[in-house]
């Protein structure tokens, strides 16, 4: 007895211990998993968001994952890619907080050996994390950041589906054009009002070089601190400059605020367009009723769309079961479910799970992509979709309808905006 | 002359709004010492009561702020029973930490069962409403916050000056074992003074829906203004907190205005600063 019999069960103990370690990872092994990170804004202010990319891109694996013969989406017909292999997603938040992005990407890597990260909503935390990913030569997908800095990094593993603030601005100003030359509109000058963040102070920057370039007067340009308590001195100073035209880049619950001050105040620009805002958010535009309607924005996709980008609703239905029966797709969160088809198209076309040689695959080919707008999906070198579209569109009667461009157009826009005491 | 009326209205009333939130945790801190870090998380459940209700039976936020302040009394006195008592007469880093963690509490808890959506409520009696005074606009809904804020610190003045509960308090606040030999049950007076702070916070955020969008964050900003105002009107001090609101209100605006919006936060932290190194226990501190 004594120290022999306990080193024997010591010993036993070990034993039992290795053997059941082995064959767990034959087991792990065996499972052929491809683990892919997500990295959204779960809590904080655009949590809201953040959790309808989570849920997009849930959707995104589980179509993936199972055959959906159902389903005009590619990868959807057999279950799984290469030879059996299953997504297995592992979720982080980085609260829109660029040091807990990067933190974040660092522990998915490093703890969790996720594949590869699709995020972050937030442009501000989207840098910090790609180039986490980028210094480890793992491949990064970005849905929905608009910032244009992102593609200009000449990042070799960092791709990005949405189009950007730059693409937006131009899009803004050839619009304006087009309502002052066919509605005899009389925009000249232009406001700019955007949270101060990588994302809103990017936007801006484009918004005034696209504006200047037409040849209008940039007059007020207007920095606020995304959560604030009011934003009452942001709305005074863009209506003691009263611009005929404003870009607005409010996330989340600053739009909400800053819609209502406009209200409060009785002002309103002659036309309002957004970027990738809370503009696009159908439950912030559906709480804010009547005083939505009017605005304009990029949109890359609402259920308003369907005649366009058929492939859409049977797939949303598998997303509104993961969020809400009411809540469709968003321009943003269906960008994250383009990044994991892309990936996941280029990882089968490969045939292989070396980062570098996807990478590269990503870059040679022109992906089909029915839940874009263009329907395909091609890469610059820096990594951005050059076949990204967007549309503008104007809530009228609570619904986004196509504006602008003309082709696509099912609407004409109401400029300018109808006052706050005719509504 | 017109612009700079406006901005200086919109300043006043943002700076009473400050002043009603700040009331309360000025009471806490000045009474008991304690740093209530979920304050803000008080503000925040009381205005998901006030929209809730409003939602499903419709009451107006105006008739929601009495349940919100009558909700967060009894949250305030159950936080001390539950939590800060256990507290009482270890590091001033416990109650600290206790309060940080009832606030992750609160907010995580609602984010599990309200999701983070922001959420507005519409068709209120104040809500959207404005009236012009010789060309200055001014909304309802803050301006009734207005009036309320200076209504209850007026009560609150007046319970701690000139009630025997009031003399209770400021004796309990100014040493707590002469107190008690005095036969003040220091005990209920923590309690009530929990309560009461929790209160105020809880018709303040009663009334917010009016205007405000609802979520899980919305307390966080408003806690650390509420932070700045008590420690610049003074600890315990009422006036002074309401003073300090209102400086806060008028400097937010004014730099918001006139020097950026974006430098709004800077100016008001800068006042801060500056006002507690000239003058460390603050405008009215005792």
């Amino acid at each position: 007895m004594g120290k022999s019999f306990f080193g024997k069960c010591l010993l036993l103990v070990l034993a039992a211990l290795l053997v059941v370690g082995t064959l767990s990872g034959v087991a792990v092994a065996e499972e052929k998993v491809i683990k892919i990170g997500t990295l959204f804004p779960l809590t904080g202010s655009v949590a809201l968001a953040g959790q309808r990319c989570r849920a997009a891109v849930e959707t995104a694996a589980e179509v993936i994952n199972n055959a959906h013969p159902e389903l005009k989406v590619p990868l959807a017909e057999k279950a799984g890619l290469l030879d059996g292999y299953k997504i297995v997603l592992i979720h982080a938040d980085h609260q829109g907080k660029p040091d807990v992005a990067k933190s974040e990407a660092e522990r998915l890597f490093d703890q969790e050996k996720v594949w590869t990260i699709i995020g972050c909503y937030n442009s501000a935390c989207t840098k910090p994390a790609s180039f986490v990913a980028e210094l480890k030569q793992k491949v990064f997908m970005c849905g929905c950041s608009s910032s244009g800095a992102l593609t200009e990094r000449d990042f070799k593993y960092f791709f990005r589906m949405a189009p950007t603030d730059k693409t937006e601005s131009l899009e803004f100003v050839e619009f304006i054009e087009y309502v002052n030359e066919k509605k005899n509109a009389g925009v000249k000058t232009v406001g700019l009002i955007y949270e101060n963040t990588e994302f809103g102070k990017h936007a801006a920057e484009e918004g005034r070089m696209a504006a200047e370039a037409g040849g209008f007067k940039v007059v007020a340009d207007v920095a606020f601190n995304p959560g604030a308590t009011n934003l009452n001195s942001e709305v005074q100073t863009l209506k003691a400059a009263n611009p005929d035209a404003v870009f607005g880049a409010c996330l989340g619950g600053d739009y909400t605020l800053w819609v209502r001050t406009m209200k409060q105040m009785d002002w309103l620009p002659k036309v309002a367009l957004n970027y990738c805002t809370g503009y696009q958010d159908p439950i912030i535009t559906g709480q804010l009723g009547d005083d939505a309607n009017y605005f304009m924005g990029g949109t890359g996709y609402a259920p308003e769309f369907a005649e366009l980008m058929p492939a859409v609703a049977a797939v949303e239905e598998i997303y509104k079961a993961k969020t809400d029966p009411s809540v469709p797709f968003d321009s943003d969160s269906i960008q994250e479910a383009v990044a994991l088809f892309i990936v996941a198209q280029a990882i089968e076309k490969s045939g292989s799970l070396d980062p570098t040689v996807v990478a590269e695959t990503l870059y040679a080919n022109e992906w089909e992509s029915p839940l874009s707008m263009g329907g395909k999906v091609a890469f610059s070198p820096g990594g951005q979709n050059v076949k990204a579209m967007s549309m503008l569109t104007q809530l009228q009667g609570g619904e986004y309808k196509r504006i602008y461009p003309l082709d696509l157009a099912d609407t004409e826009p109401v400029i300018p905006m109808v006052p706050w005491k005719d509504r | 002359m017109a612009t700079f009326l406006q901005v200086a209205f919109d300043g006043l009333l943002n700076g009473l709004l400050y002043a009603l939130v700040a009331a309360g945790l000025s009471l806490i801190w000045g009474v008991m010492d304690v740093i209530n870090f979920a304050h803000g998380e008080f503000l925040m459940v009381a205005m998901y009561l006030s929209y809730w209700l409003g939602f499903i039976w419709k009451v107006d936020p105006l008739v929601s702020s009495v349940a919100g302040g009558a909700f967060v009394f009894i949250l305030g006195a159950l936080t001390y029973r539950l939590v800060i008592s256990r507290t009482i007469g270890k590091s001033a880093m416990s109650a600290l930490l206790a309060t940080f963690g009832l606030s992750m509490l609160l907010k995580n808890v609602c984010l599990n069962r309200f999701s983070p959506n922001f959420r507005i409520l519409q068709h209120t009696l104040l809500g959207g409403k404005t009236f012009n005074l010789a060309g200055i606009i001014i909304p309802l809904p803050q301006l009734v916050i207005g009036l309320v804020a200076l209504a209850l610190l007026y009560l609150i003045y007046l319970l701690v000056k000139k009630t025997r509960l009031g003399w209770a308090i400021q004796a309990t606040a100014m040493d707590k074992e002469a107190a008690e030999l005095m036969g003040i049950n220091t005990e209920r007076i923590y309690l009530l003074v929990f309560g009461l702070g929790g209160a105020c916070v809880g018709i303040a955020g009663g009334l917010l829906p009016s205007y405000l969008a609802v979520h899980p964050e919305v307390g966080g900003l408003f806690s650390l203004i509420a932070f700045v105002c008590v420690a610049m009107g003074g600890f315990g001090s009422i006036p002074g907190a309401l003073l300090a609101s209102l400086l806060i209100g008028l400097v937010e605006a004014f730099a918001g205005f006139y020097i950026a919006p974006v430098f709004k936060y800077v100016a008001v932290f800068g006042l801060y600063l500056v006002v507690v190194m000239v003058r460390p226990r603050g405008l009215f501190g005792w």
